[in-house]
């Protein structure tokens, strides 16, 4: 701090200049939004692997899987032009009212015939058909599969919440925050670059704020990225003025969807036309977007503005060089047989604006870059939750060594608020994580909407981990808790051999790198949760000084660790 | 794919471990003293050009899109390992920064072919 601003942080943290006031912002924002902030980094996070995480959550279906991975491979599927028919019958006979109809005629092995359309009532409707004789195929569920919604629970968690609209628009004012506290995080920060590769560990509270700056620095890029894509993903949402400003107040929303999906959708004549057959189209669209065809839109049919738009499958090696997962898309007006719309792999129908929206929410996603870069995402993601965690941590070691006094004589209270919530929200979600793959084991197969008591069983025991931080001490309940993650985490790869008899060895052994990954991660993790909760049993407890002894006893010294810990 | 990765955290990390090591206060916990105003600016040319040189396995792996998402990416990953070995071994992070230099270099030259 250099000599003229020195009169100035003579006075009170809040009015000693820019940096003061940035740190007093930074704590007070990030404390309060650092419990759901962690929750929802964290399942973010876990969300980065959900198939891997479904695959585990469905061990029948993997066990089957493994049983015909030696199976030769299915050819590809060269009857689509009869699959196509196969599915207009069936939809002119069902559903010759919907204004919509999609058929997937996958080309792929151990690929069937579906369709989809738009219910009179709103919503998608949708049928698997046998692709051999078109007949419907009822999806009665076997006794012996588990209902569950699997790794998508962790998707669903950490952008709504389980909360619907209410809980978007939570994480997206959290994250709003977020931004505030990365920026005035950075501020305060005012040694980032001379501090850049600094980490002192056992050294208390230096090694928390070290620690906290560390994972924030280094990885700031990415925690910018991903707060931000995040945001835009739902920029309709969150910022409606300019939709209602185009479409006006009533179904703004619907009308901009329309225009957005439906780029050039033709309007009904009235006039009827007959459908042609379709295969030749989509080896048309073949050629033009040169991508094998996933989907045929039919709009209108029957009708004279008839339209039928193919989309195309995204390769392996399209995800790995393009930012945009926007597939091919070829449109022919039937009446005519005229190309009316081409979209080539990775381009946008809606221009500059569209093509940003959507790399935008691929970057969120991690839909590009193939499995390396969701390991990339995965540990920037940790290092993201891991600033959460010791930022909220951060504040109780703190004001443990000395109160701050901020809420007069209801500090302590506060303080003790703060520390349960730090351990519930931490080590207790922690635990509800891994217990919601606990829950998929120990929750039998039978019972009733069974996928809601996963869901049931996630909240229920981070329930009983806030009360269990609130009713015991605070190092008791870090012991405790991070204790019975560890166990639970360690002891993944049992209870796997104990419920399914499927080991990890076997896992290993027929490749199944999906499965292994989770129960080997979640080892990882159980050994770090063990680590911590022998840390925490080894730290020696030094009873909280008052905030007015140390007032009077050294107000410029206090001061100087107030700047120091936060610079 | 994997030599590219290999390659490119390689160089993020000897790129990091030099950056770092060029700091007085890093160069003095591995060799106990300041670091002399010339070796300074060579460890941060040095670590510099690994940096940059990172892009290159990152752009031919991927595409020049996805490839500078993945080199941010993988200067973020190189810095949190020096970081986090630094305080624990330091002698550590000079020779594995060394070899994954040399390996990282060697095999950039595998993919200028």
């Amino acid at each position: 701090m250099n000599a003229v601003k020195v009169d100035k942080v003579a006075k009170t943290p809040q009015q000693g200049g820019l940096r003061q006031a940035m740190a007093w912002l930074h704590t007070w924002s990030g404390l309060w939004i650092s419990w759901l902030l962690f929750a929802i980094f964290l399942t973010g996070t876990l969300a980065v692997f959900d198939e891997p995480i479904t695959h585990w959550m469905t061990p029948e279906h993997a066990l089957e899987e493994a049983a015909h991975a030696n199976d030769p491979p299915l050819p590809k599927v060269t009857d689509r032009g009869h699959r196509l028919e196969l599915a207009l019958d069936f939809m002119t006979k069902e559903h010759p009212k919907a204004d919509m109809w999609e058929i997937w005629p996958v080309q792929r092995p151990g690929h069937g015939l579906s369709a989809y359309w738009f219910q009179p009532a709103g919503g998608y409707g949708s049928a698997d058909l046998d692709p051999l004789t078109g007949a419907v195929i009822e999806h009665a569920r076997e006794a012996t599969q588990r209902d569950t919604i699997g790794g998508h629970h962790f998707v669903d968690f950490h952008y709504e919440l389980h909360a619907g609209r209410i809980g978007v628009w939570i994480v997206a004012i959290t994250t709003m925050i977020m931004l505030v506290a990365l920026v005035s995080g950075v501020i305060t920060h005012k040694r980032i670059f001379k501090d850049f590769f600094t980490f002192r560990p056992a050294k208390g509270q230096r090694s928390w704020l070290d620690a906290h700056n560390a994972v924030a620095v280094l990885t700031l890029p990415f925690q910018f990225m991903i707060a931000y894509t995040g945001l835009a993903f739902f920029s309709d949402d969150y910022v409606p003025a300019p939709v209602a400003a185009q479409y006006g107040m009533d179904n703004a929303k619907k009308a901009f969807l329309a225009d957005w999906n439906d780029v050039g959708k033709p309007v009904k004549t009235g006039q009827p036309l007959a459908i042609p057959a379709l295969e030749p189209f989509a080896l048309r669209a073949e050629q033009a977007i040169g991508q094998d065809i996933r989907a045929v839109v039919l709009d209108n049919p029957n009708d004279a503005s008839m339209r039928v738009c193919m989309y195309g499958w995204n390769e392996e090696t399209d995800t790995m060089e393009r930012l945009s997962a926007n597939t091919g898309r070829a449109c022919y007006a039937l009446a005519t047989g005229e190309q009316v719309a081409l979209r080539r792999p990775g381009e946008s129908d809606t221009g500059g604006a569209g093509l940003t929206r959507a790399v935008m929410s691929n970057l969120h996603m991690a839909g590009f870059g193939g499995t390396p870069m969701r390991w990339l995402y995965f540990f920037c993601g940790l290092a993201g939750t891991a600033m959460m965690g010791t930022g909220a941590i951060l504040f109780m070691v703190k004001r443990r060594q000395k109160s701050g006094g901020e809420f007069g004589a209801y500090t302590q209270r506060v303080y003790r608020i703060v520390a349960c919530l730090n351990v519930a929200a931490i080590a207790g979600l922690s635990i509800a994580c891994v217990g919601f793959l606990w829950a998929n084991r120990l929750i039998p197969v039978g019972v009733e909407h069974r996928a809601g008591w996963e869901l049931r069983a996630f909240f229920g025991v981070w329930f009983v981990m806030l009360a269990h931080a609130c009713l015991r001490a605070e190092k008791r309940a870090w012991i405790e808790q991070l204790g019975l993650l560890a166990a639970l985490c360690l002891l993944l790869p049992v209870l796997n051999v104990l419920s399914t008899g499927d080991n990890l060895a076997a896992q290993v052994a027929r490749g199944d790198w999906e499965s292994a990954g989770v129960e080997l991660g979640g080892m990882a993790f159980g050994l770090l949760a063990a680590w911590g909760a022998w840390k925490v049993r080894q730290r020696k407890e030094k009873p909280v000084k008052k905030a007015a002894a140390r007032e009077s006893a050294a107000p410029t010294a206090s001061l100087q660790i107030n700047t120091e810990g936060q610079s | 794919m994997i030599p590219a990765i290999l390659c490119a955290l390689g160089l993020s990390y000897a790129g990091m471990a030099s950056l770092c090591l060029a700091m007085d206060r890093h160069h003095g916990q591995v060799w106990g003293r300041d670091a002399a105003p010339n070796v300074r600016r060579a460890l941060q040319l040095a670590g510099a050009v690994l940096l940059a040189l990172a892009i290159w396995p990152c752009v031919a792996g991927w595409s020049a899109t996805v490839g500078v998402v993945a080199w941010l990416g993988f200067l973020s990953a190189g810095a949190l390992l020096v970081a986090l070995l630094l305080p624990y071994a330091p002698r550590l992070l000079l020779c594995s920064s060394l070899l994954a230099a040399v390996a990282a270099l060697a095999g950039l030259v595998t993919f200028m072919r």
